[in-house]
């Protein structure tokens, strides 16, 4: 027999959400319980607990949740049962900002979005409005977006590493990936002027041509990057701990990936090789010599491992832009004020995380009429529930550090 | 106003401090000697009667005392060393190469607010940290540091060490569930489960060393290992030793065992919601375990306080003076003016800004501390507790080393992990071990 406690039987100033709760009254227990009625049928059945089950809070302040994410876990003992994303800790509304500014402010809108590699939020929405305004972009300028694109998805996926060590419990490999990472931000930061959010990308080319700077600081990594990256890798892929923490752990079949929009290495890592700059080519990628590595496991090691394989393919990308970069300029001729014809537009890019896409409505002023941004933290986040049920706590972080979500996309 | 209030007015602070202080003093003093007069004599006698409880009360006193200082060490050695793994620097601001942090850390732990949570059981609350620090400082009680050089030693003492060893998971537990925080509760059992599980193995692993020695007490066991390198129990228990060095590092909450305070998952486990000097005694209880592990690893495999080969010590300098003739004068005539330039020379011809003179006076400190050094070495070194503690301590470090660098390296397992590891492999590999020595002890008798 199982009794069942339905916490909506508990008044309303038990929960630690109600601006009613005084420090002099004395408290229950806090339970993360939303101050209102059910609002569906889930809400319902998650919020009600049964025989030995409770509730934990697992953020906005927790040391393992990539930011300001919220998770209200409903745990067995040490087992997961069901789990509740609580978002928009970091909402900032940048679809709706982005309408009341002009077109170039828009853009530095997006560097925030994905902190982690923000070139990649400034490319789709530079992609977008290029259509719009049916502008050639110099060849020169998809070079230097492509080359300084790469590194940043280095970065990001030497950042990723770090994070999906520290999750499971390694402390070293993080600071390792950071010196990798700290080099590239570094040389970013010589290029762009910033060290993470660039502003960088200008519709119809790039902001600076590369300088002195960038190109020896580039030179003196890429001859050590590949012994640096296997060096770090050696400390995790022979560690008989991390490998049999991540086989076999949060298994998404390649048909639940797609239902789940899956795309980039999340999608990759169980066996479909969907790449945007192989499907839907854009920029110059399709003069570019790179393989699209895939694996069909489909766990969090293969994630793990599909992101280091794209780190490899990065690098030659990096050194044939390096070899073919033509001269010429860097920035298309536009007058200052940009004022597209009406109509819309939609360009996808392939990020370190996925599909990054933006959807530009223009109405023939000089800001865009609505914009939509399709972030690739939010889709994978979804799946979180997905994975996780049934697996122990320990095990949730690293899913959802294997499926390598960014606040600042999730919320917008 | 009388005269003595008006004398009190014009004293300055520290007059008036000067003036409370000195005839208390001189009062305390007059008091003290008419009380060692009178009583002093049955004191005296009391506790020359009582001579193994005056042993057992100052031994604990040394050993409270000891705990904090190594645990500082411990610590800083931490820092520094996976720092150095990590390619950081590390402390390297409060003293030399930054080894005055940990003492730091431990003096901001001392000022900082004693926070109780509300809904918390204040008794078990307060409680818990005291427990769990008194069970290390007691299991500290029995180890060995170097020939008679121990707190007390009990027959039962490997006993005793676990039972004291046990006694952790309690405190654990009474932080876990006093603190209310779901956290702290799920750390508390872990710990719980660990720790029970961990000490079957734990124990097991070294009955076969018990065997070997015919007795539980950790001084004849390390006395059982005397001679030379090959004739410490790590060679005949190899299997003892890799299931005990495991069961250990769990015992003592350490990676890749950290499950109790696994920050990524727990937030800090049962220490959550400590702060002040509570989660201090958390912390240091958390590194004199480690030190214990590695003493007690050391004590049972590697000799304890026995050199790795026949040391030539206590050293007999057999020196004598008549003997030598004009070879006395000579040592005495030349041998320090020699040493003095030879030590100081490299002064003088490396450094451009010192005179000749000055680098012999450098040379002459120098001989002087190297020869007062020397001598005093060597005196020092004559006693048989001092070699003992310094091979004891090498030895332990080496471990406590070990335990640091196994931090920096291994990622946590996980609870399941770590529950089948110790069931599956350690408890089957512990009995194996067990019988095998119980079988060879029977046959090579026979």
């Amino acid at each position: 027999m199982t009794t069942t406690r339905t916490p909506f039987d508990i008044p309303a100033h038990a929960s630690s959400d109600d601006p009613r709760v005084t420090l002099d009254e004395q408290l229950g227990v806090f339970e993360p319980i939303p101050p209102y009625p059910p609002r569906t049928e889930r809400e319902a059945e998650f919020y009600t607990l049964r025989d030995g089950e409770m509730f934990v809070n697992m953020g906005p302040q927790h040391p393992s949740t990539h930011g300001v994410l919220r998770v209200v876990l409903k745990i067995d003992g040490e087992k997961v049962v069901d789990l509740d994303p609580v978002l928009g800790y970091l909402h900032r509304g940048v679809e709706k900002l982005c309408e009341n500014a002009d077109y170039h402010q828009a853009i530095c809108y997006m560097d925030p979005l994905e902190y982690i590699s923000s070139l990649f939020c400034e490319w789709s929405p530079v992609m977008a409005f290029e259509k719009l305004l049916d502008v050639q972009v110099p060849r020169r300028a998809e070079y230097i977006r492509v080359l300084s694109g790469e590194l940043n998805r280095i970065a990001s996926h030497a950042l990723f590493m770090g994070w999906f060590a520290l999750d499971l419990g390694g402390l070293t490999p993080i600071l390792w990936s950071f010196i990798e990472r700290d080099e590239i931000v570094e040389m970013l930061a010589a290029l762009t002027g910033q060290r993470m959010l660039f502003n960088y990308f200008r519709i119809g080319g790039v902001n600076g041509d590369l300088n002195h700077e960038f190109m020896s600081r580039l030179g003196a990594w890429m001859s050590k990057a590949t012994a640096h990256i296997d060096s770090n890798q050696a400390l995790l892929n022979e560690n008989e701990i991390f490998v049999r923490r991540a086989r076999g752990l949060g298994v998404i079949d390649t048909a639940t990936a797609l239902q789940m929009c899956m795309t980039g290495p999340n999608l990759r890592a169980t066996g479909v090789p969907f790449d945007i700059r192989r499907a839907h080519p854009y920029s110059i990628y399709p003069e570019l010599d790179f393989d699209i590595p895939s694996r069909t496991e489909g766990d969090c090691l293969a994630r793990y491992l599909l992101r280091m394989d794209e780190v490899r393919q990065s690098l030659r990308i990096i050194d044939q832009c390096l070899h073919q970069m033509p001269d010429g300029p860097v920035m298309a001729k536009l007058p200052r004020l940009i004022r597209p014809r009406p109509g819309r537009a939609y360009a996808a890019i392939e990020g370190p995380r996925g599909q990054y896409a933006t959807y530009a409505i223009s109405d023939g002023t000089d800001q865009p009429y609505r914009m939509r941004i399709h972030d690739p933290s939010f889709i994978h986040l979804q799946s979180v529930g997905l994975l996780t049920p049934g697996n122990l706590i320990a095990d949730t972080m690293a899913i959802m550090a294997s499926l390598d979500p960014i606040m600042g996309g999730v919320d917008k | 106003m009388t005269v003595v209030g008006r004398t009190w007015d014009r004293l300055t602070i520290p007059g008036k401090i000067l003036a409370v202080v000195i005839p208390l003093g001189a009062a305390l003093t007059a008091g003290l000697a008419i009380l060692i007069a009178v009583v002093g004599g049955a004191v005296v006698q009391f506790l020359a009667d009582n001579l193994p409880l005056v042993r057992f009360v100052v031994a604990a006193t040394i050993v409270l005392l000891m705990t904090i200082p190594s645990a500082f060490l411990i610590i800083y050695m931490e820092m520094k060393v996976i720092a150095l793994m990590n390619l950081r620097y590390g402390p390297d601001r409060v003293g030399p190469f930054g080894s005055a942090l940990s003492v730091v850390h431990g003096l901001k732990v001392l000022m900082k607010e004693d926070f109780t949570p509300t809904g918390a059981d204040v008794p078990v609350f307060t409680m818990a940290p005291v427990v769990v620090y008194m069970s290390s400082v007691l299991s500290l009680l029995v180890l060995p540091f170097a020939p008679g050089l121990f707190g007390q030693d009990f027959n039962i003492g490997l006993l005793y060490f676990f039972a004291m060893g046990g006694l952790t998971v309690v405190g654990l537990l009474m932080a876990g569930w006093s603190s209310f925080n779901k956290y702290s509760l799920l750390g508390g059992l872990r710990s719980a489960a660990q720790i029970v599980s961990y000490e079957i193995p734990l124990t097991l692993s070294v009955v076969g060393v018990i065997l070997l020695a015919g007795t539980m007490s950790l001084n004849q066991i390390v006395l059982g290992q005397a001679g030379s390198l090959f004739d410490w129990y790590l060679w005949r228990q190899p299997l003892a030793f890799v299931v005990f060095f495991i069961a250990v590092t769990a015992e003592a909450n350490r990676t890749p065992f950290d499950l109790t305070e696994a920050d990524s998952e727990i937030v800090a486990g049962f220490a959550t919601e400590y702060s002040g000097m509570r989660f201090g005694f958390f912390f240091f209880a958390e590194y004199v375990n480690v030190f214990i592990a590695s003493g007690l690893t050391v004590a049972l495999f590697l000799g304890g306080w026995n050199a790795p080969f026949n040391w030539p010590w206590p050293v007999t300098v057999g020196l004598d003076p008549g003997g030598l003739g004009i070879g006395l004068l000579l040592l005495l005539a030349i041998g320090p003016p020699l040493a003095i330039v030879v030590l100081g020379l490299p002064f003088y011809l490396l450094n451009s800004r010192i005179r000749f003179w000055q680098a012999l006076v450098i040379g002459f400190v120098l001989f002087n501390v190297v020869a007062v050094g020397a001598v005093l070495g060597l005196a020092f070194l004559s006693f048989d507790w001092v070699v003992g503690l310094l091979w004891f301590m090498g030895k332990t470090y080496a471990f406590v080393f070990t335990f640091v660098w196994m931090r920096g390296t291994l990622p946590r397992v996980r609870i399941d992990q770590l529950m089948g590891f110790a069931w599956k492999w350690l408890l089957p590999a512990a009995l194996l071990n067990l019988f095998v020595t119980a079988l060879a002890i029977l046959v090579l008798k026979r």
